[in-house]
């Protein structure tokens, strides 16, 4: 079983290896296929920190990501709590209507959307970059398939208790579905720090940048450096590992008997 | 519990966001006047969600006179360098007078416009873009609103090279200003020649039937192709075909596929070259710039910025040579020039100040020898007559040999004849690349050439 | 007197459930059907550009005489067909290997799974187009090897950039869905384990006898969004192979984007196009919703 893990494992994480060890070479050595780590990653920090304004697209990328979490997180799980906690006919029909919305290709309601946002003046804004994504019919229909092992009893004594239907979604539900929680947090983190094609759209300004666009700068010159631009990934990349990393425990060991 | 969570979450972002800021901090530090460092502490003071800000900054344009110019432009080395130096041109005589350099990649600025353009709210264009030579005729036609016609602008289009120019005229009107030069160069490895007896002169005005039977002497001797060139890419065909001075539309815009003579010619030319295994095939654009900077190929032929991902090869300086490219055998009109690549600024419509747009291109651009002169350093290489007479572009330069490339591709540029982009060139591209594809695996040449027609025929039938 | 009061509770049960999920419906109303509304009635019309003109359904017939399209058609339905199951089976695999509570390197194992889609496109494009170049590693070793005689152009023929861009999405995929059945796990106290293992059940009947059926929620959604993510496949086909060679794999979602922003916009055809993906993604996720979602 360890080899097992170990052989799935090294093939996850040999490219990212790969990528660590580009960012330490030049951009000739790169693309020659040299796996072992050089002398050059300062070289191409310098570089990287003078071609593109790295620290502000970072600031940037933190601050959109986490806010969309946050929101997104609260708004989806109600959702999804709603249509199953309270689930009926009419609820069931709903949602199989929102499940529409995600199959789609964004491409075809990009333009519609970019009107509405430029009517009502959210280019080049948090909002703007959020705002579609707050509620995804994606993170509803997690929150609904997990709400259905939420144990009826616990609710049934919570409200002989006396507790507020809300209540027991923020004092209940919410604890008991940390690892849901988390495992959404980790994906919503993801998606949101890597999206590009809406921000490509909206964010015009050189001050509104976000991380993916930096990379995608660094790929557009005659010449590529992949030296710097592996670095960048890199910076790009170790966001969302931290962010898993920190709450993979949370979402794979639920503590047991905490509530049952 | 979740509280834990949102803790872990927030302390990792927090202690993430202090190194982004020790990063932005060093940035303007390292600052070589390169793109976007100067915008750094803006960026990193802008506060959240705030729309007014960010509105603001066009308007404020607008109102105060437009001494300000927005632009889009896409690689720090190369072209937005390229806008900061016009700026310090232009600021000497204008000292007010400001740009604002977003870069975006290419592919963006397209996906921008036309989101813009589509959804009819033009203001959130800059009042100055680049854009690719090969897509100008495509989006001045689908979007006429978006680019200023510059015909009367007081820019002077006549000292431009006529086949750069071509790019950006529709209908006979001026909509871009050329910018980088795109002029074909073939470029070989001399110590790679040399083994097989043969020098740089040996491939300078010479056929494609010359290089085949150059090529397998190479082959012979050391085992390297002279050419790679990326599977289902058709540069090389493209820039055969401009070399005779053909298309793939006609003047009145229709396909000009089925019986095209040159078409034909220049595909039976590639298939020679790959059957010979004087021109190998690659996977993918890296892969194409490590064959040459590697040494695993002899050399390639392509637009002259080629030059700038070829002279990353420092330890072969001295080792390159450079001359103009084969021309085609049995085509009407084959020359040794052409072009592939290249772009031109526009104006848009959404530029509140036009005539200190035109009036900065056109003492920029269109006007100064001096910004061409400071950009030669880049690679940036014009297009725009009077630059090549300068002193800067006679400089021999070390790793081809001390030879004065400059001033050689500058009069390359001059001879590459004109063709018709046409509207749905990229379409058109694809449908010869997928018919490439399959002759080179055996097909026929007609059906495929056929099916090819058809294709780009469905298209525009839309 | 029980009666009344029991109704007015289920009552109110029924409006806190439609306040709790106004929110989000509201937003998904506003962010998502009215775009696509608008899209649908661009899906009606034709033209260059800006300038549409009404067409009737021309666009929806259009497609089924579009030879790029329908191959396009064919290979996202390959990836589909092959992919996610394969994806999914293995997914759930390291996920139940994962949960083992006895297992030591726990944490670090996850990450190193998961690690694949947080990798930004970019590099895992880089990598894997240079892992698979004609120098690559992986024709290298199988030249070593003897397996192959001469570098093979894995890229540039029709089967091996189909399977290369089903490889790099196991790759990218595979950890992503492990997450969600490491998470639907929690749901499953452990104790089930413990008991299945004192009765002397072996590793592959717990799997099928208890894991599964106790997992039908999370494997229901994550089959719908993988079915929903390979029929709107788009990263791979433009990053690895650019959809060739000849178009052999180009994804629908990749040709409706060169339709958009590549070629001549044509926003309507388009549109057109992207109705059909929601069609054929509806279907099956209402077959998927039929077998798997019954509240037992």
């Amino acid at each position: 079983m360890y080899v097992f893990l170990i052989i799935v494992s090294f093939i996850s994480v040999f490219p990212l290896y790969w990528m660590v060890s580009a960012a330490t070479n030049k951009s000739a050595e790169v693309i020659s296929g040299r796996l072992i780590p050089g002398t050059y990653f300062a070289e191409n920090l310098k570089n990287l920190l003078a071609n593109q304004n790295v620290g502000g697209a970072f600031v940037n990328s933190v601050k959109y990501s986490v806010i969309l979490t946050l929101v997104s997180l609260v708004v989806s799980s109600l959702a999804g709590y709603g249509f199953e906690i309270y689930h009926d006919k009419v609820k069931d029909a709903v949602m199989s209507v929102i499940l529409l919305a995600m199959m789609v290709p964004f491409v075809a309601t990009m333009i519609p959307l970019f009107q509405m946002f430029s009517t009502a003046g959210w280019l080049n804004t948090t909002i703007g970059f959020i705002l579609p994504t707050i509620s995804t019919p994606f993170l509803i229909m997690m929150f609904r398939q997990s709400a259905r092992s939420f144990p009826h009893d616990i609710m049934e004594a919570a409200r002989i208790d006396g507790l507020s239907e809300i209540r027991i979604f923020f004092q209940m539900f919410i604890p008991t579905m940390r690892s849901t929680y988390a495992a959404a947090m980790t994906i919503t983190f993801m998606n949101a720090w890597n999206s590009y094609l809406w921000p490509k759209v909206i964010m015009t300004d050189a001050t509104s940048q976000t991380m993916p666009m930096v990379v995608a700068n660094l790929t557009q010159g005659y010449v590529t450096d992949y030296g710097m631009l592996m670095l960048a990934v890199l910076i790009c990349t170790l966001p969302t590992a931290i962010v898993f990393f920190c709450l993979q425990n949370a979402f794979a060991e639920g503590i047991t008997g905490a509530v049952k | 519990m979740k509280r834990k969570i949102l803790a872990a979450l927030l302390a990792s972002t927090m202690v993430l966001s202090l190194v982004g800021c020790g990063g932005g901090s060093d940035a303007p530090a390292a600052d070589n006047g390169a793109a976007a460092t100067e915008e750094a502490p803006a960026a990193e003071e802008a506060p959240a969600a705030d729309s007014g800000a960010a509105e603001e900054a066009p308007a404020a344009d607008a109102a105060a006179g437009g001494s300000t110019l927005t632009v889009w432009c896409w690689d720090p080395a190369f072209n937005s360098n390229a806008m900061y130096e016009a700026e310090k041109v232009y600021q000497k005589d204008h000292p007010d007078f400001k740009l604002n350099v977003v870069e975006t990649p290419w592919e963006d600025i397209q996906t921008k416009v036309t989101t813009a353009a589509t959804s009819g709210d033009l203001s959130t264009l800059p009042d100055i873009f680049l854009m690719q030579d090969n897509a100008f005729q495509k989006n001045v036609i689908s979007f006429p609103d978006v680019c200023a016609d510059l015909t009367n602008s007081g820019i002077d289009f006549s000292q431009f090279a006529a086949g750069k120019t071509a790019y950006s005229v529709v209908d006979g009107k001026n909509y871009g200003v050329p910018f980088d030069n795109g002029a074909v160069v073939a470029c070989y490895r001399t110590d790679i020649l040399e083994q097989a007896g043969l020098t740089i002169d040996d491939f300078t005005d010479i056929t494609f039937d010359q290089y085949l039977e150059n090529g397998k002497k190479v082959l012979e001797a050391t085992g390297k192709p002279l050419i790679s060139m990326q599977a289902g890419e058709c540069d090389l065909l493209m820039m055969m075909m401009q070399s005779a001075g053909a298309s793939l539309f006609n003047e009145d815009g229709t396909a000009n596929i089925v019986g095209n003579d040159t078409l034909k010619v220049v595909l039976e030319t590639y298939k020679s070259l790959k059957d010979a295994g004087v021109l190998v095939e690659v996977n993918s654009w890296d892969e194409y710039i490590s064959s040459m900077v590697s040494g695993d190929v002899a050399g390639t032929i392509n637009g002259c910025w080629i030059m700038a991902s070829i002279q990353t090869a420092e330890d072969q300086k001295g080792n390159w040579a450079l001359t103009n490219m084969p021309s085609l055998v049995g085509a009407a009109n084959a020359t040794n020039y052409s072009n592939n690549g290249g772009s031109s600024w526009a104006v848009t419509t959404n530029c509140k100040d036009q005539a200190l747009a035109t009036d900065f291109l056109a003492s920029t651009f269109a006007g100064s020898t001096e910004l061409y002169d400071n950009i030669l350093p880049s690679g940036a290489l014009a297009t725009w007559a009077p630059a090549g007479d300068s002193d800067a572009y006679a400089t021999p330069n070390e790793f081809f040999g001390g030879d004065a490339v400059s001033a050689k591709i500058v009069d390359f540029s001059t001879k590459v004849p004109s063709n018709i982009t046409g509207v749905y060139y990229y379409e058109a591209r694809d449908a010869v690349a997928v018919a490439l594809t399959n002759y080179i695996n055996g097909a026929d040449i007609d059906t495929e050439l056929k099916t090819a027609e058809d294709t780009v025929n469905f298209n525009m039938g839309g | 007197m029980s009666k009344p009061k029991k109704m007015t509770l289920s009552r109110k049960h029924n409006l806190t459930g439609w306040v709790f999920l106004m929110p989000g419906a509201l937003l998904i109303l506003l962010m998502s059907f009215v775009p696509m509304f608008r899209a649908l009635l661009l899906s009606f019309k034709t033209g260059v550009g800006a300038a549409m003109k009404s067409c009737g359904i021309l666009n929806y017939t259009r497609m089924f005489q579009d030879t790029v399209f329908i191959q396009s058609i064919k290979n996202t339905f390959f990836y589909l067909i092959i992919q996610v199951p394969i994806m999914l089976i293995f997914a759930l695999i390291l996920a139940s290997i994962l949960n083992n509570k006895n297992l030591k390197f726990k944490g670090l194992f996850r990450t190193m799974i998961f690690l694949p889609c947080a990798t930004s496109l970019v590099a895992y494009a880089v990598i894997f187009r240079s892992l698979f170049a004609n120098n690559g590693i992986i024709n290298l070793l199988l030249v070593k090897l003897g397996i192959l005689n001469q570098p093979y152009a894995f890229l540039t023929n029709v089967w091996s950039a189909r399977i290369v861009i089903i490889i790099a999405l196991l790759w990218r995929w595979t950890g992503y869905n492990m997450v969600f059945y490491l998470s639907g796990l929690q749901n499953i106290e452990y104790s089930i384990y413990e008991a299945a293992k004192i009765d002397g059940a072996s590793a592959v009947q717990t799997f099928f006898r208890i894991t599964v059926p106790l997992l039908k929620p999370t494997i229901l959604l994550t089959a719908i969004m993988s079915t929903n993510g390979t029929l709107q496949l788009f990263d791979e086909s433009v990053n690895l192979t650019d959809g060739g060679p000849a178009n052999a794999s180009i994804t629908m979602s990749h040709y409706i984007y060169n339709m958009s922003f590549k070629y001549v916009p044509n926003f309507g055809y388009a549109a057109a196009m992207s109705f059909l993906i929601l069609i054929l993604v509806a279907i099956l996720a209402f077959l998927q919703m039929k077998v798997g979602d019954k509240r037992d």
